[in-house]
């Protein structure tokens, strides 16, 4: 009928049914093998309602009856900051010990690329319960396992930033014979701080979930508030620290986002 | 046959964008708006299918089976059915890019089609030839599989008036469909178009009086939300200083100081 | 020279107050954590000869870390799948362009809730409410990724070109018609590398959440380090760094293929 060859719909049709087809049965027998059910949810929803109305009213006394929640809050907040400080500063060394042009040596950058690596791939839970071993349970433990998550997910990034820079400034520095670090000093580094310091805000708001977490595992902080509830069944006790943790999270992410719109610029968010 | 009456459109702070338009465009016409920029040609398109609501007047339009509706009276249900023999070229790219030319002129029959069936089977086999054919026509068949957001400019808008050839509409609306395109793409796309007004309404809106002039069978001119001129497509030179202004006639004499293409062939 | 000297310090003196206040953050941040220096001398040198300690990796136990290594893996899998599903219909319905303002609000303050709400948080909840099991690991995964792949994917769909969408409008297309051939193929793209870079997030989360009950490797590791088995505690994290690897790669390959495929031919 036409001279120009095209895939009918029929023909599309059929491939895509069948790949609809496969990967529903997929979805399903994964879902058998881990004994899955979501329906369950919903059939079962009264396990969630006898929750709720152990939940409810939400306990707030805990704020003023005692200081643990206030420290405990303060903890976490603390953590996540130093964590992310320490962090940042060590990935942001890393970064330029791993960066073509800003290192001449190809062994360093190979040892320093696979040092950052490890620390990518070694699983967080790994890392907390480690420092919990070394330095006892306790916020401590939390920070180093942040500073360590932190090196992990941000050095290779800044590497990529610190490569990224435009070369013309450098060469010109270069040119009238300055050094090396004169020339990172001068040129790299003024380039760089704008979405070194952002990045550092956007991991301050990752690094402050983590450190909710790693208070479970013995990291202290405001997850560990949550635990020690949760095992003792207080739910009154629970629902106030989920809505504390919840403004917290809010009230961070507000404020790291704001301040990185500050920073870079409205309408060049990264 | 679309009957367009007494549109106006007021803005809440007095500004009458449009300001009473009359005209009726019957099949076998193919009618060029003209008029300034901001003069309202935009917004009367708009309310010929019902995309803005006027704050008075009506459009009547005749589908398929010549029965009238009033389009700014419509429910969304019956607007929806009007408008699927409605086909709309617009100012600008507007197909899907990610889509490849073929679904996008498929696209064109949505309205028409079960929406159960279109999202789960699909367009069948003898669509996919009509889309095809109606491709051929627009000479744009041997890149029915590319992908859209390849295309140019004005390949997409060869693929725009395809996707309005497939619908089979009983109306036919084009916003400045050669704007943006070179002036031997622009004929084709003329060219394209006039054939169409053989058995349905066209209306298009232009900004090259020359094009007009020689492809259309009737000119309206809307200036500040009123018809200034509807008749013949050969304007006088007075009757485009009234609707563009004086600076016309000086660009006039400035084009004639440098022969154009069509000068030196004569 | 004295000229010069000023000058220097001139440029530096408005650094001086936020270096203060740097400063005197985290030295009260120190405080609260109970942070030192000899502390950290310990911390290191104790948690490297820990780890020397776990060394070697009982290679015995490989063999019965492939199973919970393969759960964590589905649980992952699953959690991204049917977030990925479900953040798609909260982004449309939190897309300005596509919902009523009311729709749209509450859409959002959804995602934003769940967004607020760490997922170790919600698989407490599901906890306490359905008891161990796989279960609460995939809903908190699902709803993780609702609440972060929603609103990158409604951000995506608001920029779409509203031209587009009120020409498919023009020719009759109900709403369905529109989000199913118009946003669709616009965000296939986005909604590829967000999974993708979600399901790596998952399998991180997924073996932390493991820990805590919802099973698999995490689990497996969490039991060895309380049974004091710190060999096979090994075994298990590098089970755990070769899926992290994995992944990170899968996911790097996968990403480069689906964009190769969506540039120019
Ligand atoms: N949504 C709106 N709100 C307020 N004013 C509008 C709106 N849309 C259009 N207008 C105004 O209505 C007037 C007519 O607009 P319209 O788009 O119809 O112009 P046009 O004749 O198509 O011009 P052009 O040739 O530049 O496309 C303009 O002055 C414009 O500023
Ligand atoms: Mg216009």
């Amino acid at each position: 009928m036409s001279t120009v060859d095209i895939i009918m719909p029929s023909k599309r049709y059929k491939q895509k049914a069948t790949i609809f087809m496969v990967s529903a049965i997929v979805i399903l027998i994964a879902c058998i093998y881990l004994n899955f059910n979501p329906i369950m949810i919903f059939t079962e929803f009264h396990y969630v309602r006898d929750l709720l109305g152990e939940m409810f009213m939400p306990n707030y006394q805990i704020l003023y009856e005692n200081t643990s929640t206030g420290i405990s809050i303060l903890q976490t907040l603390s953590m996540a900051f130093l964590g992310t400080l320490y962090g940042g500063l060590i990935a942001f060394v890393l970064a330029f010990l791993a960066a073509t042009n800003t290192m001449p040596y190809k062994a360093v950058r190979i040892i320093t690329q696979v040092f950052v690596s490890m620390l990518r791939v070694i699983p967080a839970l790994v890392v907390v319960l480690v420092f919990v071993i070394a330095v006892g349970p306790g916020s401590f433990s939390g920070v180093l396992t942040l500073v360590i998550v932190t090196i992990g997910s941000f050095a290779k990034l800044f590497t990529e930033i610190i490569e990224n820079v435009e070369s013309g400034p450098g060469e010109a520095i270069f040119s009238v014979g300055a050094s090396r670090l004169q020339m990172i000093r001068y040129s790299i580094i003024p380039q760089i701080m704008p979405s070194f310091i952002a990045n550092l805000l956007y991991a301050f708001d990752v690094n402050m979930r983590a450190a909710i977490g790693l208070g479970i595992f013995g990291g202290g902080g405001i997850g560990f508030q949550l635990q020690m509830a949760k095992s003792v069944l207080h739910y009154k006790d629970v629902t106030a620290l989920i809505t504390i943790i919840i403004i917290l999270v809010i009230l961070v992410e507000k404020l790291s986002d704001y301040l990185r719109k500050r920073i870079l610029g409205e309408g060049k968010l990264g | 046959m679309i009957e367009v009456k007494g549109l106006t459109k007021t803005l809440p702070n007095g500004r009458k964008l449009l300001n009473g338009i009359d005209f009726t465009v019957k099949k076998g016409e193919f009618v060029g708006i003209l008029g300034p920029s901001g003069a309202g040609k935009t917004l009367t398109l708009r309310c010929l299918n019902g995309l803005l609501k006027p704050d008075e007047g009506s459009v009547l339009v005749e589908d398929e089976h010549g029965e009238k509706h009033d389009i700014c009276q419509s429910s969304k249900k019956q607007l929806r059915h009007v408008r699927e023999r409605i086909g709309v070229i617009f100012q600008g790219y507007h197909l899907v890019k990610r889509l490849s030319v073929l679904e996008n002129v498929m696209i064109g029959r949505l309205g028409q089609i079960s929406t159960i069936r279109s999202l789960v089977y699909g367009f069948t086999d003898k669509e996919a030839e009509e889309a095809l054919l109606a491709l051929e026509k627009v000479k744009m068949a041997h890149l029915a599989q590319n992908r859209t957001g390849s295309l140019s400019g004005g390949e997409m808008q060869r693929v725009a008036i395809a996707r309005a050839i497939f619908q089979s509409p009983t109306l036919l609306l084009a916003d400045e469909p050669i704007s943006n395109l070179d002036p031997s793409n622009a004929k084709v796309i003329m060219k394209l178009i006039r054939p169409l007004s053989e058995n349905i309404p066209v209306v298009g809106v232009f900004h090259q009086p020359e094009m007009t002039a020689k492809y259309c069978t009737r000119v309206i001119a809307i200036k500040d939300g009123q018809v200034v001129y509807d008749g013949d497509p050969k304007l006088s030179n007075k009757t485009l200083e009234d609707i563009y202004g004086e600076e016309l006639a000086q660009m006039e004499q400035y084009e004639h100081a440098i022969p154009t293409p069509e000068i030196v062939r004569i | 020279m004295t000229g010069q000297a000023t000058y220097s310090f001139k440029r530096y003196r408005k650094f001086v107050l936020p270096l203060i206040l740097l400063i005197a953050v985290t030295e009260g941040a120190a405080i609260v954590c109970g942070a030192t220096f000899d502390k950290l001398e310990t911390g290191i040198v104790k948690g490297l000869s820990f780890l020397q300690f776990m060394f070697p990796p009982d290679w015995a136990a490989f063999k019965d870390m492939l199973e919970p290594a393969f759960q964590s893996i589905t649980i992952a899998a699953l959690g991204t799948i049917f977030g990925t599903i479900l953040s798609v219909v909260f982004a449309v319905l939190a897309a300005s362009n596509i919902s009523h303002s009311w729709v749209r609000n509450t859409a959002r303050f959804l995602i934003g809730l769940e967004r607020s709400v760490p997922e170790i948080v919600i698989l407490l909840l599901l906890i306490a409410a359905f008891g161990l099991g796989s279960m609460p690991g995939i809903v908190s995964l699902t709803l993780g990724c609702i609440g972060m792949l929603g609103k990158l994917l409604a951000d995506i769909i608001e920029e779409i070109d509203p031209v587009m969408i009120e020409s498919m409008e023009s020719l009759g297309a109900n709403k369905l018609q529109i989000i199913w051939f118009g946003v669709m193929p616009q965000i296939i793209p986005n909604l590829v590398s967000y999974a993708l870079f979600r399901f790596e997030i998952n399998i991180r989360l997924s073996v932390i959440l493991g820990a805590i009950g919802a099973g698999g490797i995490g689990y497996e590791l969490d039991y060895s380090f309380s049974m004091l088995q710190y060999h096979r505690a090994f075994t298990a994290m590098i089970v755990v760094m070769v899926m992290i690897f994995g992944t990170e790669r899968l996911s790097y390959m996968l990403r480069k293929k689906f964009k190769v495929e969506g540039a120019l031919q």
